[in-house]
Parts: structure tokens; C-alpha cells; sequence
């Protein structure tokens, strides 16, 4: 197998390992270029809880401060915080100090429009350019600014949250909610946030100090402690952030944990019983959704993978809601972008309007079975393996070529994808049962060692 | 051409176009291998980019497991001084010290607070240039601490070295120029402390220099005029680091920066016998006083590392340079313009004496400084060639070359901090200084 390279450079940015390729001057040269790209101008630079933060967020200043930028340090903040604060600051752009959810000796930079978006892919590739070339706009000395500290970097956030949701509905519930922040960036307004809506709160690993408390992955395997305090607490709900709180899973009040994709679905069919609209998600999302979708007679778009790809697929299609399977809720009312907030707070708004638990709601959406799994494989790997499944699967109902393979059949589909960030093929499958979702699956895997 | 010298304590550029984050990462990365991930003290100056220096140095020192305490904006003599009280394996200051504001520069300082010595400072070239620079995994990055309580650490020590019972009992006026550079503001401290009435100038840590910030006559008629109208009773230039000062008379007088060494000799070696180290530029007043006292003066190439090094090695009680620095060993062996500052007004309090009557008492030369651009390639080999034009003189080659009459001499040498050919003649005729210095100057703009 291909070893796994510890740099990637893709549209979402750039990740590398920490004491390996991610080297301070790495990181200069792309804040260099980023400087250049957008101009002499405010660019924010935030940063999740890792523990090279700080390493990382210095050198970010020194390439902002060579190329004349002036950075305004927000210090650890959620990214999506982050992302609603360039926008609502008068900064050109913004710098994200983070790797999501790779392993804690990873880290990396996410690059930010004003407008408080990642850049999309043909914005990506003119900043990467520039990068490539290593040709940045360095300004003499007594053109240099200085450093600004943002003090309230979830202020905006906090208050659009408010803003959006039905505030006084779930105050009056006051829900018991047990919150396991990872020890991320989410630590900083997950507290205040709960409280603002009436919640007594349990706090899980709320210190944002980069000492991940389990692995950031919001995956059932990870969710152990906030089962059973939920179970034990008697709480009526359960929510775990990712280290940089744009994703959540959620545990039911019986200390079961729901599956990452359930996070979305519950909050799709919220917001269509209030708000009728279209709904964006990636090709390897549930197809609970779709069923949804037609339920309310509402368009569904599917995207690539990537949460640019949805993010501006809704913009395009002013989509009332979108997002992504793996626990990424996008609700444009609040701020185009992936976020636990609005999805605890869509939650617990579902829960207070219709005065059901989390397990009674559960039981009124579609049921379906999601297996995830992965073989090694480069790109080049997967696109033979691609062009051969395509010949033999004729007979699929409808297929798909715009990310991977996708194979949709009656009651089964099938999702086969080179990762964005890693040298590994997905396979992903989703069936009515577990038992059929594994047949299915080992059937694949024969399949494709068999190309 | 490419304004950037590297040499053995340190790096110095134009930011903006030399000193990139890069070349100042991989500088400071290299320093931080050296050190072998220990702790390291940073500080730097007022200039306008010495946020990016400053941010460029800390992830590189973070990134080689160094732990870094920040002193913030600090003058290099307190950073020396602290490496010391705080037990760290070296500092890292950020300061063009004299140059332009355009300028600036990160200085090596080693574990006993004085400036990385030739051996040191070959080792540290030698990584940068290997690029094998310590890359520590996540949980062996360094840490930054900061540590704002230092001045009074600082400050505490000089009064004690120094008579400041006598220097506050005097009650003293006194002018000082910061130049808005790294001694702004600072300097309110070192007045308290003193008990002298302080009457700043350019107090303003900005980094935005209304001057350039070398301690010369030609900078000091503000501060020269306010010392006279004021009536203060002594006026003090500061270059952007605080390790060089520049004297105005009561009278307003601007006196040549050559004066703080054998002013401070002059009363200090009464009471501390030895040996006096300074470089081959520096004005002969020095060799006179130090012969009052039966004391030898020892030559240095020109540079704070080579001198204090010598300091060191010869065991000399002072060491100084005639651009304005002063070292005593007893106190710490930094330049340092608090400590210069501070003899001067102990001086001035125990003889009960006033600049010009002190500056009479010294012998009078005439000294004249011309420099001239020229790339470091061909600096050492024009340099070389002037010998020619003083064919039947014996000449000494230890730093550039020198040249030495009755009644004076010339020294001519390639500047360690900027491409430069630097020219510097003393006589005790101006005439004959000037002449001297023409002549050579003619000379290698032929050469040119």
C-alpha cells in the first residue's frame, strides 16, 4: 500500500503533520500567497484547540504582516463562529488554524472569503497558484501593521443563533443535555449557548486545551462516556462536537447514540414541516433524506463531496437546509456553513415544538442502514476499478459519475470514491437492514479485488 | 543589489525585501537546533515590522521544541541580562539597533547573556545552511511564556552597581531621545529609579523613527536644544536596542559619541584597576586616560561579540566601542546605555562636576567617519588594496587595515552590518583628519 503522504494540498486547504511537513515556513509561504490573493487588507486567523495552534497561528502572522495584511488574532474559536465572524467583520478574508477531524499530530490552515466562505474550488486554484509560483507581494517595513485581538470571537454567532431560533419554546422545556465537547474549539461557546436557551447542562471534556479527549471523529465508537452519562444523568438529550464543533452526533435519552447521519436527517424534516424550500447534500448522504424530500414535495440537489460543493450548491438554489451525512447540518438562515450550534439548536427547537423524545422521533423517520468502509488505493486505483464497475453495473437504476461511482439500485445504493485527503478508496453502502448493507458490502469487496 | 548580512551574531536585512518570514524562520530554526530545544528569551525592538519578526521567530523557535518566554518589547541589554536571571540557554533579540527603520535584524545571545562568540556562531551558520533543523512532533512543541515583570528586575540591579545615592540626592534633569525606539518609555523607569527628573524626547514606542536612531551629533539638536533651554542638566541620544548613547552638554554642546567611553574610563578605572578592551576605530582618547591610570588597552575587532569576547578572555575590567557602547564586566558583559547612562550621572553626582567641565579634561582629537557603498564581494579585496597607497607606513591588518602617525591614524574596514566600506581617521589636527580621510575615500572611489 501507498504510504500515506503526511501533506495534502486540496481544495479544502492545506493539512499536514506537525513536526514533518508542516513546517513553519510551509505555513508562511501559504499565508504569503493568501495575502496577496485578497489584497492588503483585515484577515482574521482563528485557530481550533490543538496543541501546535499557537506554532502554526505565529507563523500565519508573520507571512499576513509580510505582505502588508493586517491579522486580527481570534484566538481558539468554532469554526463556525469563525466563519460568520469574517463576515460579519470588515475583514478581506480569514485563516482557519486547523486539521477538522485528522489525528492530534496533525494540523493545517482552511482559507476563508470575506464573505465568510471557504473558498470554492476555482478560487482555491488561483490562491494555489500564486502559492505554486512563490511570487507573494512582500511590502517594505513602514508599510507593515500590527496585530489586533478579537476578544469576542462568538459574539456574532452567538447572537445569529438566537436571531434563528425559537429561543422561548425551548427555554421553556428546560432541557437536561449532557455536552461532550472533545476538549475542541467548541468548548468556547457550547456552555454560554445551552444556557441562553434554559438548558441545565452537563459538561464532557470542555477544557480547549488540544489534549483530545478521545478520538475528534463523532463516530459511535467514540461516544462511550456520553452514553452512559446521559443513561445515568437522566438527560433528554445527549450532542458531541468534532474539534472544531462544525459536526455533531447525538445520543438519545436512553444513552443510545444515533449514528452521525441521523444528526441531519432529524434536522431536514424540522425545517421542511416549517419551511418549504429545496434541500442540498452530498451523493453520500442518506437516502432518508430524499424520502423526506419527497414527503414535502420539495427539490432535493445532490453534490460532490466536500462541503464547499453543498455549501454552494444552497447558495445557488437558496435552499432552505443542506449539509452532510456525517453530522454537518447546514441551515443558510443562520450562516451557510456546516455547524453543531444550529444543529443542537434544531434539535432541541424539534424536540420543544412537538414535546417528543429524541428515540419517539426516531421512530417517525425512514429507516436505513449505512456501512462504511475502505480499501487502500491512489486515485489512479480507484478510477480503473471505476471505469470496470461501470461496465458491469448496467443495470443499476440510475448512475452516477459526478463524484466516484454511484450506484443506485431499488432498495440499496452503493458509493465508491478515491478520498480527498487520504490514499484510500470509500466504499460506501446503504441498505434497509444491517444484515443486507454487510451482504452487500462483501459482495463489493470480492468484486473489486476481483478487477 | 542584496541589502542582507548574515555574520556569526546574527542576521540583518530590509524588510520587505531581504528579510523575508522564511529566511528569519529559518535563522531563527537554526538557533533553536543549536540550543537543543531549551529555553530561549525573546525581544525585540519598537520598528514597524517587528511584529512579523517577532511572530516569524516564535513559531520557528516553537517548532524546534524550544519554549519561548516573551519579553515582549525589550532592550537588548535587559534581554541579556534576563537570560541570565532566568537561567534560559539564550535569547533571541530583534533590533537593527542604529540602522534605518527599513531595516532589521534578529542577534543571537548565548547563555551567558553576551552575544554568540565566533565558534557559537559558526555552528549556528553551519545548520542553517545544512537546513537540518529539529522538527518536534506535537506534544514536544515549545510553549510561549510571557514575563511582563522585568524591568524592575533589571532596574533593581543597576541601582544597586551603581552610587545611586549620590545620583538621586544630585536630583538630576536629564534629556534622553528613545528615538520612539525599543528604550521608549523605559527609560521613565530607569529615571524613577534614579530619582531623576526625566524630560523625554521621542518617548513613543512606536517605531516610527523622526530620526535614524544612531546616537550622533547630527541627530541630537533637539534634544540639544531642549537640554539648553530646559536647563537640564545632561542630555542623552539612545540608539533602537539601547546599547549605544550619545552625550549633550548642559550647555547643549552635542558631543561626538566617541565621549561616553573614556568619559565613563576616565572615572571608573580609578576605581576599578585593568585592562580596557576596544576596536581599532575607536578614538585614541581612550589609550590617554587608560594610561593615566596605568591601565592597558586591549584592541578587538569591531563588533559587541569580538569585544566583550575579548573582555572576557583578557579578563579586562570594561570593554567599549567609540560609536557610543560601554561594557563593565563587574556589572554584566553587555553593551548597555542604561548601564553607560547611569555612569555618567554617578560621574557627574560624586565629582560634583558638569559635562563640559568634564570633556575639557580630556585630551582633544578630531575624528572624521566616511562610509562608502560597496557589496561584500568586493569590500575585503579593495580594502586590501588601499595598503598601496601607503606604501612606506607599517600597517595593521587585525581588522581591515590601520594606519597610525604622531599625531593620529586611519582605519578603513568592511562594515559587518551593511554593505559598506567604512573610513575613519583621528588627528589631533581636524585638517589633518580630514585630509586622511579624503585621500583614502579618493582612493577606493577609484578602486570602485
Amino acid at each position: 500500500m501507498k504510504k500515506r503522504l503526511p501533506l495534502k494540498i486540496s481544495i479544502s486547504g492545506v493539512r499536514g503533520v506537525v513536526g514533518d511537513s508542516l513546517t513553519p515556513q510551509l505555513v508562511a509561504r501559504f499565508a504569503q500567497a493568501f495575502g496577496s490573493y485578497l489584497g492588503r487588507g483585515k484577515i482574521l486567523v482563528g485557530q481550533d484547540a490543538r496543541a501546535s495552534g499557537n506554532m502554526i497561528k505565529n507563523a500565519v502572522f508573520s507571512g499576513l504582516l509580510s505582505v502588508g495584511c493586517q491579522p486580527v488574532d481570534v484566538g481558539i474559536c468554532p469554526i463556525p463562529s469563525f466563519l460568520v465572524m469574517t463576515k460579519e467583520n470588515s475583514a478581506i478574508g480569514g485563516i482557519a488554524v486547523t486539521a477538522s477531524h485528522n489525528p492530534k499530530d496533525w494540523n493545517g490552515l482552511k482559507f476563508i472569503s470575506g464573505e465568510g466562505l471557504y473558498l470554492n474550488p476555482s478560487q482555491t486554484q488561483e490562491f494555489l497558484d500564486i502559492y505554486h509560483q512563490g511570487e507573494f507581494s512582500l511590502v517594505p517595513a513602514d508599510k507593515h501593521k500590527n496585530i489586533l485581538l478579537e476578544k469576542n470571537p462568538t459574539g456574532p454567532h452567538l447572537q445569529k443563533l438566537l436571531n434563528t431560533l425559537d429561543v422561548e419554546g425551548i427555554r421553556r422545556k428546560k432541557f437536561k443535555v449532557v455536552m461532550d465537547c472533545c476538549n475542541g474549539a467548541g468548548a468556547i461557546l457550547a456552555p454560554r449557548f445551552l444556557e441562553a436557551l434554559g438548558c441545565e447542562t452537563i459538561l464532557l471534556n470542555f477544557t480547549p486545551d488540544g489534549a483530545l479527549a478521545h478520538h475528534p471523529d463523532p463516530v459511535p465508537e467514540n461516544l462511550n462516556t456520553l452514553c452512559r452519562t446521559v443513561e445515568e444523568s437522566g438527560a433528554d438529550v445527549g450532542f458531541i462536537q468534532d474539534a472544531d464543533a462544525d459536526r455533531l452526533a447525538i445520543v438519545d435519552e436512553k444513552g443510545a447514540p444515533l449514528g452521525e447521519e441521523l444528526t441531519l436527517v432529524l434536522a431536514v424534516k424540522y425545517v421542511l414541516g416549517k419551511n418549504s424550500g429545496s434541500v442540498v447534500i452530498n451523493l453520500s448522504t442518506s437516502r432518508a433524506i430524499e424520502d423526506l424530500a419527497h414527503d414535502f414535495n420539495v427539490p432535493l440537489i445532490r453534490t460532490k463531496i466536500g462541503e464547499v460543493n453543498v455549501v454552494d450548491e444552497i447558495l445557488n438554489t437558496k435552499a432552505v437546509i443542506g449539509g452532510e451525512g456525517n453530522g454537518g447540518v447546514i441551515l443558510p438562515a443562520v450562516h451557510p456553513c456546516r455547524d453543531s450550534f444550529t444543529a443542537m439548536g434544531l434539535t432541541l427547537e424539534y424536540m420543544a415544538n412537538t414535546g417528543k423524545t429524541i428515540s419517539q422521533l426516531i421512530e417517525q423517520i425512514p429507516h436505513y442502514f449505512m456501512l462504511k468502509d475502505q480499501i487502500p488505493g491512489s486515485p489512479e486505483d480507484a478510477y480503473r476499478i471505476i471505469r470496470k464497475l461501470k461496465k458491469k453495473h448496467t443495470k443499476a437504476e440510475n448512475i452516477s459519475t459526478l463524484d466516484g461511482l454511484k450506484l443506485n439500485f431499488v432498495d440499496y445504493w452503493v458509493h465508491i470514491r478515491p478520498s480527498n485527503t487520504e490514499p484510500i478508496i470509500r466504499i460506501l453502502i446503504e441498505a434497509r437492514s444491517q444484515k443486507k448493507a454487510e451482504k452487500i458490502m462483501s459482495h463489493f469487496k470480492n468484486e473489486i479485488s476481483g478487477l | 543589489m542584496k541589502l542582507l548580512k548574515i555574520g556569526i551574531s546574527g542576521v540583518r536585512g530590509i524588510v520587505g525585501d531581504t528579510l523575508t518570514p522564511e529566511l528569519i524562520m529559518d535563522f531563527a530554526s537554526a538557533f533553536g537546533t543549536y540550543l537543543n530545544s531549551k529555553k530561549v528569551l525573546l525581544g525585540r525592538d519598537t520598528r514597524i515590522s517587528g511584529p512579523m519578526l517577532h511572530s516569524a521567530t516564535t513559531s520557528a523557535l516553537l517548532a524546534a521544541g524550544c519554549d519561548v518566554i516573551d519579553l515582549g518589547i525589550c532592550p537588548a541589554p535587559i534581554l541579556q541580562y534576563m537570560v541570565i536571571r532566568l537561567k534560559a540557554e539564550g535569547a533571541i533579540s530583534i533590533s537593527a539597533g542604529h540602522n534605518d527603520g527599513d531595516w532589521n535584524a534578529l542577534t543571537f545571545i548565548n547563555q551567558e547573556g553576551t552575544y554568540l562568540n565566533s565558534y557559537q556562531g559558526e555552528e549556528v551558520l553551519d545548520i542553517y545552511h545544512l537546513e537540518k533543523f529539529k522538527k518536534m512532533s506535537t506534544d514536544k512543541l515549545g510553549k510561549v511564556t510571557p514575563h511582563p515583570d522585568y524591568l524592575d528586575t533589571y532596574f533593581d540591579k543597576l541601582t544597586q552597581f551603581l552610587d545611586s545615592r549620590a545620583i538621586k540626592k544630585a536630583a538630576f534633569k536629564v534629556v534622553i531621545d528613545a528615538c520612539n525606539g525599543g528604550g521608549a518609555q523605559i527609560v521613565d523607569a530607569f529615571c524613577k529609579h534614579l530619582g531623576c527628573e526625566l524630560i523625554p524626547v521621542n518617548n513613543e514606542p512606536t517605531g516610527y523613527f523622526p530620526h535614524d536612531p544612531e546616537p550622533r551629533p547630527r541627530n541630537a539638536s533637539e534634544v540639544a536644544s531642549i537640554t539648553k533651554i530646559m536647563k537640564a542638566d545632561v542630555g542623552f541620544l539612545l540608539n533602537s536596542d539601547v546599547s549605544r548613547i550619545s552625550i549633550v552638554a548642559e550647555d547643549g554642546e552635542t558631543l561626538s559619541e566617541e565621549y561616553a567611553l573614556p568619559l565613563i574610563a576616565g572615572y571608573y578605572l580609578r576605581k576599578q584597576h585593568g585592562a580596557v578592551i576596544t576596536n581599532y576605530s575607536t578614538s585614541r582618547m581612550i589609550e590617554d586616560v587608560s594610561q593615566c591610570y596605568g591601565c592597558q588597552v586591549i584592541k578587538a575587532k569591531v563588533g559587541q561579540s569580538d569585544c566583550i569576547q575579548k573582555m572576557i578572555e583578557e579578563d579586562g575590567v570594561m570593554a567599549g566601542e567609540g560609536s557610543g557602547s560601554v561594557a563593565i564586566k563587574e556589572f554584566q558583559p553587555a553593551f548597555d546605555g542604561f548601564l553607560a547612562m547611569g555612569m555618567i550621572l554617578e560621574m557627574m553626582a560624586v565629582k560634583s562636576k558638569k559635562i563640559a567641565g568634564m570633556v575639557k579634561e580630556l585630551p582633544k582629537y578630531h575624528i572624521v567617519k566616511e562610509k562608502i557603498y560597496c557589496p561584500p564581494v568586493k569590500a575585503h579585496s579593495i580594502v586590501s588594496d588601499i595598503k598601496k597607497l601607503y606604501p612606506s607606513h607599517q600597517i595593521s591588518s587585525a581588522d581591515g587595515i590601520k594606519i597610525e602617525w604622531k599625531d593620529g591614524w586611519i582605519h578603513i574596514r568592511a562594515s559587518a552590518t551593511e554593505p559598506m566600506i567604512r573610513i575613519i581617521a583621528e588627528s589631533r589636527s581636524k585638517e589633518k583628519a580630514q585630509e586622511r580621510l579624503e585621500k583614502a575615500t579618493n582612493f577606493i572611489s577609484q578602486l570602485m
